[in-house]
């Protein structure tokens, strides 16, 4: 998973540590629940473009 | 009054518009001291308008139901010559040289512009508790919040300051407010209503809309803003005899509010009883959708700040955390939330092989005090931000039409959300559904003491 303090540490500017404690968090949740969803996207799969299916 | 009393009141000759205005501007000025529901008052151009729509009507000149309707507009939607904040320090003196598509339409249409209404900060939260322009107060209980981002709009409307007014909605942002003040709001289809002149929050998510006591009113309001508008009005004695409504009977259903349950369960019986086919129905991967909802929204909108870095101190501290939040999501999880979000729409669409409407909750709880960071349902514990989005930005990634309506009062006397969802472009069903329904529940257009 990734390293979310070090990456917010490279960051520029680099994210304010006071706000660390609520940043990271969300981050982390959405990435492991991400890496789960994208498991199943088909390779031919496009960009989402607000149209009705295309199919 | 709703829209069409006070037309007819106009059409009679009862009132004037210069009347209706300035009792309008009286009503605002009284109450905004308590609600902090406007920005911006445009009083000298609303005078000016009125007597210019009094001669109109007075020359046989009827541009039809809004002829005379005062409005108020969401203070991140662009007003020519009148200052559009987004309710941010950083945009707090800048006036647009230009209206809004949707501001030109309801001008076109003849309502009566008397102001700009409070917000979250940049449209960008769900309580209205604005750190550079105050906390917007909710009309039912002042300590408590009236929803966001379209939080002064939906007090001004439950207040009776307007009987309507526009909003945006990127994660339920017409919807929570109309839910926790007990007004109807309408999220259209997504781009059936122009985004020109909106300032622009998430690229993807963004939809226009609008907020009126009744659902009659909504209807009267969308005619003129939707791209290719049937005109659809719901008829006196709006009836479901026919219609296939779907129930969740996942997600919608869970970690929600017991009075909130009480009334959405009382809701499904109306619907029964009016004579709709109701249908329980296991709907697909809908925390899927938040998922993908939150980063596509995290990173669409960091795209839009990140030039206000250098300024970064004058953002209010929860808008500081969404925007670091964003800037760190990599864009190949951007891009595959965008992908994963084809998928899930394609899914989710098969549901209207057999349905033509869904109904849900529109918030799991009734508005929270201000200030209240996190929100106890039964024995959960859940962010505010994270419970309020979690029933309606399902429907901002997918793009669908979804209506709130009140369906009820809590145990504390706080207003209890519906939603109405249908398939995409199918308003009318949702106006038609909701307009049977507002007969049934006869509190919709309902006022809190003043």
């Amino acid at each position: 998973m990734t390293n979310w303090k070090a990456l917010a540490a490279a960051a520029e500017p680099p994210v304010p540590e006071n706000l660390l404690p609520d940043v990271i968090p969300a981050l982390e949740e959405l990435e492991a629940a991400l890496r789960v969803l994208e498991r199943d996207i088909a390779p031919e799969t496009l960009l989402w473009n607000g149209r009705e299916d295309e199919e | 009054m709703t829209i069409a009393e006070i037309g007819a009141a106009l059409r009679s000759k009862k009132i004037s518009v210069r009347e209706l205005t300035e009792e309008t501007l009286q009503r605002v000025a009284d109450a905004n001291q308590r609600l902090n529901a406007f920005i911006t008052v445009t009083d000298v151009a609303a005078r000016l308008r009125a007597a210019v729509l009094d001669h109109e009507l007075a020359r046989g000149v009827d541009r039809g139901p809004l002829h005379g309707i005062p409005i108020a507009h969401k203070d991140n939607i662009f007003t020519r010559g009148v200052r559009t904040t987004g309710g941010s320090k950083i945009f707090a003196d800048f006036v647009p040289d230009y209206d809004a598509t949707i501001v030109s339409q309801l001008n076109d249409a003849g309502a009566n512009v008397i102001g700009k209404t409070g917000l979250h900060e940049f449209a960008y939260g769900i309580t209205s508790n604005n750190p550079h322009f105050g906390a917007i107060r909710n009309p039912w209980d002042p300590e408590r919040v009236p929803g966001g981002s379209s939080g002064g709009s939906a007090a001004a409307v439950v207040a009776g300051l307007v009987p309507l007014a526009t909003g945006t909605d990127t994660g339920g942002s017409i919807r929570i407010p109309a839910s926790f003040c007990g007004v109807v709001g309408l999220k259209p289809t997504y781009e059936r209503v122009s985004r020109r002149g909106v300032m622009p929050l998430g690229l993807t998510l963004d939809h226009a809309g609008v907020l009126a006591a009744t659902v009659r009113d909504v209807a009267l309001a969308l005619s003129p803003i939707a791209k290719h508008s049937s005109g659809y009005r719901p008829v006196a004695h709006a009836d479901l005899r026919g219609m296939r409504i779907g129930v969740p009977e996942n997600f919608f259903v869970e970690r929600i509010a017991p009075d909130v349950m009480l009334s959405f369960r009382a809701a499904v019986q109306t619907v029964a009883a009016l004579g709709a086919r109701v249908t329980e129905i296991k709907l697909p991967d809908v925390e899927a959708l938040n998922v993908a909802g939150r980063i596509v929204q995290l990173s669409e909108v960091s795209a839009l700040l990140a030039r206000y870095l250098d300024r970064r101190d004058e953002f209010g501290r929860d808008i500081q955390v969404l925007v670091e939040q964003g800037r760190l999501i990599p864009a190949i999880d951007y891009l595959n939330a965008q992908r994963v979000r084809t998928v899930l729409v394609r899914d989710f669409s098969k549901i209207w092989k057999h349905l033509d409407c869904l109904m849900t909750p529109a918030t799991p709880m009734t508005a929270p005090k201000i200030g209240e960071m996190n929100v106890a349902i039964g024995t959960f514990t859940e962010d505010v931000r994270t419970a309020a989005t979690r029933l309606t930005r399902p429907f901002n990634v997918l793009g669908w039409p979804a209506l709130a309506l009140p369906c009820g009062f809590s145990s504390a006397g706080m207003p209890i959300g519906l939603q109405m969802v249908a398939p995409p472009q199918q308003e009318d069903t949702l106006l038609q559904a909701g307009a049977a329904l507002e007969d049934a529940f006869g509190i919709v257009g309902r006022h809190p003491p003043t």
